[in-house]
C-alpha cells in the first residue's frame, strides 16, 4: 500500500489503524477524522507527520491512538496530560486573600513562586475534543492516599474505572474541565455501525451520567441529578463535519413510539424487518430503504447516514407539513425615542443591519422584511418594490394597533432592497431631534404580529427604554432596599402577564422574539426576557450603551451580524424520546411546552442550550438505552426537514459505575438551569440553599457508599476524580451574578446573567461560571503564535489571586468579558510594548481596544485576545477592560469577582467552601454512625 | 322549614356546585396530561371558573359568618383566607407557560379542596337535616 504521506495537505496527520487494515486521516486541528484522504491543499507540507502502520494498537479501542494524538499533539500525547503534582499550587494557603484588601506583602510572597507549568500545548476547546479515554490513562498521584479503597475496582473488562480523590487535598485543575466527558462503553454489537460518528457528539447532547443506573433507587442512592442536555442546532466553525443530510425522503420510524431509525436499531428477519430500540417493536423496513434514488440502481443500506451517524437531517415529506415552507421572515422594531436615539443605538442598528443585508438567509429570494420604529407613537414604513423612496405613516392610536396600509410594508428583501437601504440610512437622522421619552413597545409589538401572523417569522426588537405607554407597559420596580431580602426574586419574575400571554400567541402564529435592550437605566430585563424565553428567541443586553464609544458600538455590531447572518431553523417542534422506563420530566431552555413532551419554538437560534431532567420509571432491563432528539422544523432556505440527535448509553446496576460515569460538565449545566428556576418560583437564597445540598448529598452519597469511611468520620472528602471539579463548579454557581448574595446587584443584570445560565451551551457556560484565567508576562515563548491548533493559549492558572503578582499581566475572561489585569509595579517596557504609553502611571482603566504595535509580544496579546473572542460558538463578542491593581475600585472588584476562588465578602473562598461541604457531609453522615455504633455496643 | 334549614338546604346546593369544579378541574388536569388538550386552551376554559368559584365560596362563608353559623364560618376561614391571599399575589390564575411546571401542586391543590368540598356537603347535609329534626316536634 502506498504510503498517503506526500499527498496530505497542511494541518492532516494519517494513522494506521491495525482494525481496519487501511489509513485513517486526521484533521489535527479540529479532530475530525476520516476514511478518505482529504484533497490535497495548494501548498504541500513539507514533513506530513505520518505514524508508521504500528502493531501494537491492534487492543485499543478503535480510532483511540489517533483521538489523543489529534488531542495533545503528535508524539507527546502522555507528556501533556495535566501533571497532577507538578500542577498542585503550592501548600495549601492559610492566609486568605480577600479581594480588595490585598496586603502588599501578599503580593511580594507570591512573586516568589514559579509559574506553574503544564506543559506548552494549547487545548483545543474541550468540547470539540474528540473522545477519549482519559481518565485511565494515568491516574492521578493523589492515589496512593486513598488506597484503601474500594472505588479502584475495575468495572469488568472494558468500563469505566472510579478513582477517587480526595477534595482536602488536590484542588481544581482547571484542564480538566477541558476534557471530553466520561466514555461510552456500550455492551458489543449493539451499534450497526463501526463509524465514530454513530453516538452524537457532546456538543449536540450529552447526558449527566453515562452509564444509566437501571433503577431509580440505585440513581437515587448516587444523588445526581439525571438529565439531558442538548444543544441541537449547533453552528460549525470551519472544518467541522457538516450534519449529513438524508435527501431521498425515505423515513423509516417506529409504528408504535414513533422513533427514527437509527445505528442501534437491529436488522432482523434477513434484513426485511428492524427491531425499535427503544420499544423492541419489530417495523418493516421501507420498501425504498436499499434503493439509490439518486443513481436509480440497488444501493447501499449500511451507508446509509441515518445508521451511521448520530447526528442526522432527514429531508421531510409533505406529510410533515401543515403547510407549504415558509420564507423567514424579519421585522425590526426599532426604538427611536430620545435616550434611544441619543444612546447612538439607532444609528448602529441601522448601520448594521444595512452591512448585514446580504448576509441575511435568502437563498431562493423568499425572504421579507419590515421596520417599525416607535417611540409613543408608531412609524411604519413602506418599501415600494423597485422604487428607491420610502414614506412614514405615523399611526399614534396606540390603544387600538391596526395597520396603516395593507400592502408594501412587509416587503421582499431583494425587491425592496433599494427602498430599504436608503430608508436605514436616513432613519437614524429622521428622529435626530426627537424628544419624545417613553415607549410604546407592547403596541409596537401588535404591529409586528399582526403584519407577519399569518406567515411567522422573527421579530427583533432593539429598545432603551422602559416600555411606558399602551399595553405592556412597565413600571420602575428597581427597588435598593428589596435587593438581597427574600423579596428579590420578586423582581427577577414578569411583572405583567402581556409578555406572557402575547408570547403564548407568537408562538402558536410561529414568531419568535428576539430582545436586544440598551436602556441607561432600569428597563425591567426580567419581563422583557420573557417573550425571547417563551417564543425561543435570545435576550441581549447592553446596559448603558453608548456608541460614542467605538467598544460599545463594535460589540454590539458584531453580535447583531452574527445574530441577522444566523441561518435560523423556523417553525420548529422539538421532542425527546428515550427508552422503555425513562421519562422527560421537566424542561429548561428558551421554548413553549407545548404538550407533555412537545417543545413549541417558532425560531430556533443556533447555540442555545436545552436542559431536560429524566426519570427513571421502572426497572430498566435493556443492556443499554437511546435518547432520541428530533427536531421538526423548517430551514430559512425553505425546506422542512427533521433533525435527529441520537444518544445510546449503556446501563449498569453499579454505583460505583454510575459515579465513574457522571459528566460534571453536563452536572453543572443542568444544575444552573435549575437553580436559576428555583430563584424565581422560590427564593434566591432557595436556590443557593438546594445547589449546596445537592453538593452534600452527592458528597455524602459517595462517602457512604465509595469509601471505606461509610459512615463513619473521615479526614477526607472523597469524590470520584471524574466530579473532581463539581464543587468548584457549584461554588461558581453560587457566585455568579444570576445566583449570589449580595445586595448591589442590580435586578437587570440579575435577570440577564439567569437568561444567560438557562441558554448557554456548555462549552460557554462553563467558563461563564468557572472563568478564564491566564498569566500573559511570563507565558512560555510560543503562547501567543501560530501553531499546530492556531493560535496556542498560555496555560489556565486557578482562580486565586495568589497568582497574580505585582509585576504581571494577566487575562480574566468569563466569555462575556475580558480583564486584562496589570498590577501595579509592572515595568514600563511592559506597558510601552503592549499599550504604547511610557509608564504604568499613564495607562487608563476600563474599556479599551488595544492597539497593534511593531513588537512580538502586542502581537502574541492581542492573538490571545482574539482566540478568546472567537474560540467558541456562540454571537458573544466580549468586551475588553483593562483593569489597573490600584484603579477603580468596582471594576477592580468585577475583575477579582471572577476569581471564585477567593474569598469575597460573605461568599466563602474554595477552601472554605470544601471546610463547610465536609462539615455538612460528616454531619449527614452522623445518625448513621450513631445507630452503627449503637447496635454494636 | 326555618332559617337554619334554608340555609344549610343553600350551602348543601353550594357545596355540589364547588365539589362538581372541582372535579372538572381535576378531570382536565388529566386530560392535560394525557395531551387531549394544550395548555393554553386548559388555562382558558380553567381561568374563567376560577374566579366565580373563589366568589361561591366567599360567598358563602360570609354567609355564614352574617347568619351566626360560627362553626361552618370557622371551618370555611382557612380556605377563604387562602384563596384571597392567592388573589392579592396573583397567582390565581393559571399560568399556560408554566403549566407543565406547576401541575403536581396544582393538582395537589385541587384534591385537597375535592375532598375538602366533600366533607363539607356532608356536614352542610347533616346541619339541615339536624334543622328539619328540630322544627319538626
Ligand atoms: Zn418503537
Amino acid at each position: 500500500m502506498a504510503s498517503p504521506a506526500q499527498q496530505l495537505p497542511p494541518g492532516w496527520t494519517a494513522e494506521w489503524d491495525a482494525t481496519h487494515q487501511r489509513y485513517l486521516f486526521i484533521e489535527t486541528h479540529t479532530g475530525h477524522t476520516q476514511w478518505e484522504p482529504p484533497a490535497a491543499g495548494p501548498e504541500l507540507s513539507p514533513q506530513p507527520s505520518v505514524s508508521p502502520p504500528p502493531s501494537h494498537h491492534a487492543k485499543r479501542r478503535q480510532y483511540a491512538a489517533g483521538q489523543t494524538q489529534a488531542y495533545y499533539g503528535v508524539g507527546d500525547s502522555l507528556a501533556a496530560v495535566p501533571q497532577y503534582s507538578a500542577a498542585a499550587p503550592q501548600p495549601q494557603p492559610t492566609q486568605l486573600f480577600t479581594p480588595g484588601l490585598a496586603a502588599d506583602g501578599q503580593f511580594q510572597q507570591q512573586q516568589q513562586q514559579p509559574p506553574p507549568y503544564y506543559g506548552g500545548h494549547a487545548e483545543p476547546e474541550y468540547i470539540n475534543a474528540p473522545q477519549q479515554p482519559v481518565y485511565p490513562v494515568q491516574p492521578p498521584s493523589q492515589m496512593g492516599v486513598l488506597a484503601d479503597q474500594f472505588g479502584q475496582m475495575t468495572m469488568g473488562h472494558k468500563g469505566l474505572r472510579l478513582f477517587t480523590t480526595n477534595l482536602l487535598t488536590s484542588p481544581p485543575e482547571p484542564l480538566e474541565l477541558r476534557q471530553p466527558p466520561p466514555e461510552i462503553f456500550l455492551p458489543p454489537n449493539s451499534c450497526l455501525s463501526q463509524s465514530p460518528y454513530a453516538n452524537a457528539d457532546a456538543s449536540y447532547q450529552r447526558c449527566t451520567l453515562n452509564a444509566i443506573p437501571t433503577t431509580n433507587s440505585l440513581l437515587n442512592k448516587s444523588k445526581i441529578p439525571l438529565g439531558l442536555v442538548l444543544t441541537p442546532y449547533r453552528s460549525l466553525k470551519e472544518g467541522e463535519e457538516e450534519v449529513p443530510v438524508v435527501t431521498d425522503t425515505v423515513i423509516a420510524r417506529c409504528r408504535r413510539c414513533r422513533t427514527y431509525i437509527n445505528p442501534y436499531v437491529q436488522f432482523i428477519d434477513g434484513g426485511n424487518r428492524w427491531r425499535c430500540c427503544m420499544c423492541s417493536l419489530s417495523n418493516e423496513v421501507p420498501q425504498l430503504f436499499d434503493w439509490d434514488q439518486v443513481r436509480n440502481q440497488p444501493g447501499d443500506r449500511w451507508a446509509r447516514a441515518e445508521l451511521n451517524h448520530g447526528v442526522v437531517e432527514f429531508v421531510a415529506p409533505t406529510e410533515y407539513m401543515v403547510r407549504p415552507p415558509q420564507p423567514a421572515v424579519y421585522i425590526f422594531l426599532i426604538d427611536v425615542s430620545h435616550s434611544a436615539i441619543q444612546s447612538g443605538m439607532v444609528a448602529t442598528a441601522t448601520r448594521t443591519i444595512l452591512e448585514n443585508l446580504d448576509r441575511i438567509p435568502d437563498e431562493n429570494g423568499r425572504t421579507k422584511v419590515s421596520i417599525i420604529a416607535f417611540d409613543t407613537s408608531l412609524y411604519f414604513f413602506t418599501l415600494p418594490s423597485g422604487g428607491a423612496e420610502s414614506s412614514m405613516l405615523v399611526v399614534s392610536d396606540i390603544d387600538d394597533v391596526f395597520l396603516p396600509k395593507p400592502t408594501d410594508l412587509l416587503v421582499n428583501l431583494q425587491e425592496a432592497r433599494p427602498a430599504l437601504e436608503t430608508l436605514l440610512g436616513r432613519l437614524s437622522d429622521m428622529f435626530q431631534d426627537n424628544h419624545t421619552v417613553g415607549s410604546a413597545l407592547g403596541p409596537a409589538l401588535q404591529a409586528g404580529f399582526q403584519m407577519m401572523a399569518p406567515i411567522g417569522g422573527k421579530i427583533m426588537v432593539l429598545t432603551a427604554s422602559l416600555p411606558s405607554i399602551g399595553v405592556g407597559a412597565l413600571k420602575n420596580r428597581e427597588d435598593p432596599k428589596v435587593l438581597g431580602t427574600p423579596k428579590e426574586s420578586g423582581l427577577l419574575q414578569a411583572a405583567s402577564p402581556f409578555y406572557k400571554t402575547f408570547a403564548i400567541e407568537c408562538s402558536r402564529a410561529q414568531v419568535s422574539v428576539d430582545m436586544f435592550l440598551f436602556s441607561p437605566g432600569y428597563q425591567d430585563v426580567a419581563t422583557l426576557a420573557c417573550l425571547p424565553h417563551y417564543t425561543a428567541g435570545q435576550t441581549f443586553f447592553y446596559p448603558a450603551f453608548n456608541a460614542s464609544r467605538t467598544e460599545d458600538a463594535i460589540k454590539f455590531a458584531h453580535e447583531f451580524g452574527k445574530v441577522l447572518a444566523m441561518p435560523i431553523m423556523l417553525e420548529a417542534v422539538m421532542r425527546v424520546r428515550a427508552s422503555k422506563n425513562l421519562r422527560m420530566s421537566s424542561f429548561h431552555g428558551n421554548f413553549f411546552v407545548r404538550s407533555t413532551d412537545l417543545l413549541a419554538m417558532p425560531a430556533v437560534p443556533q447555540d442555545l442550550s436545552y436542559a431536560i431532567e429524566v426519570q427513571i420509571e421502572d426497572t430498566i432491563t435493556a443492556p443499554f438505552v437511546v435518547f432520541q432528539t428530533a427536531v421538526l422544523h423548517t430551514t430559512c432556505y425553505g425546506e422542512r426537514r427533521i433533525r435527529v440527535v441520537t444518544t445510546a448509553l449503556p446501563t449498569t446496576s453499579n454505583l460505583s459505575e454510575v459515579f465513574a460515569s457522571a459528566d460534571q460538565v453536563a452536572i453543572a449545566t443542568l444544575l444552573a438551569n435549575k437553580a436559576v428556576e428555583r430563584s424565581i418560583t422560590h427564593r434566591l437564597e432557595d436556590s443557593r440553599d438546594a445547589l449546596f445540598n445537592k453538593m452534600v448529598e452527592v458528597l455524602t452519597a459517595y462517602k457512604a457508599s465509595m469509601t471505606a469511611a461509610g459512615a463513619g468520620a473521615s479526614a477526607q472528602l472523597a469524590i470520584s476524580e471524574n466530579l473532581k471539579m463539581l464543587p468548584v463548579l457549584v461554588l461558581g454557581l453560587l457566585k455568579n451574578v444570576g445566583i449570589r448574595q449580595s445586595a448591589q446587584i442590580p435586578p437587570d443584570l440579575r435577570a440577564y446573567a439567569q437568561a444567560l445560565l438557562t441558554s448557554l451551551p456548555s462549552q460557554i457556560l462553563i467558563p461563564y461560571v468557572y472563568p478564564n484565567f491566564y498569566s500573559l508576562h511570563n507565558m512560555p515563548p510560543e503562547c501567543g503564535t501560530v501553531g499546530e491548533h492556531g493560535i496556542i493559549m498560555p496555560p489556565p492558572l486557578p482562580l486565586t489571586s495568589e497568582r497574580l503578582e505585582r509585576h504581571g499581566l494577566y487575562v480574566i475572561e468569563d466569555g462575556q468579558t475580558i480583564f486584562l489585569w496589570i498590577g501595579r509595579d509592572a515595568v514600563p517596557q511592559l506597558v510601552m510594548d503592549v499599550f504604547n504609553l511610557p509608564s504604568y502611571e499613564v495607562l487608563r482603566g476600563g474599556k479599551t481596544t488595544l492597539p497593534v504595535l511593531d513588537n512580538p509580544f502586542s502581537q502574541r496579546v492581542t492573538a490571545i485576545i482574539q482566540k478568546t473572542r472567537e474560540m467558541r460558538r456562540g454571537v458573544y463578542y466580549p468586551h475588553l477592560y483593562i483593569v489597573k491593581e490600584d484603579g477603580e475600585p468596582p471594576l477592580r472588584l468585577w475583575a477579582l469577582s471572577c476569581l471564585i476562588q477567593d474569598r469575597a465578602d460573605v461568599l466563602p473562598s474554595y477552601q472554605q467552601f470544601i471546610s463547610q461541604l465536609k462539615d455538612k457531609v460528616s454531619v449527614n453522615s452522623m445518625p448513621s454512625f450513631a445507630i452503627f455504633n449503637w447496635m454494636f455496643m | 322549614m326555618g332559617y337554619a334549614g334554608w340555609l344549610f338546604l343553600f350551602a348543601v346546593l353550594m357545596a355540589a356546585g364547588l365539589l362538581f369544579t372541582a372535579v372538572f378541574f381535576m378531570i382536565m388536569f388529566s386530560d392535560l396530561e394525557s395531551d387531549y388538550i394544550n395548555p393554553v386552551d386548559l388555562c382558558n376554559k380553567l381561568n374563567q371558573f376560577v374566579l366565580p368559584e373563589h366568589t361561591a365560596h366567599a360567598f358563602l362563608t360570609v354567609l355564614f359568618l352574617i347568619s351566626g353559623q360560627f362553626i361552618a364560618f370557622l371551618l370555611n376561614a382557612p380556605l377563604l383566607a387562602f384563596n384571597v391571599r392567592k388573589i392579592m399575589n396573583q397567582n390565581h390564575v393559571y399560568d399556560a407557560t408554566e403549566i407543565f411546571r406547576t401541575l403536581e401542586p396544582h393538582k395537589k391543590e385541587i384534591f385537597i379542596k375535592l375532598g375538602f368540598y366533600l366533607l363539607s356537603f356532608f356536614y352542610y347535609l347533616y346541619r339541615m337535616i339536624l334543622a328539619l329534626v328540630q322544627e319538626s316536634p
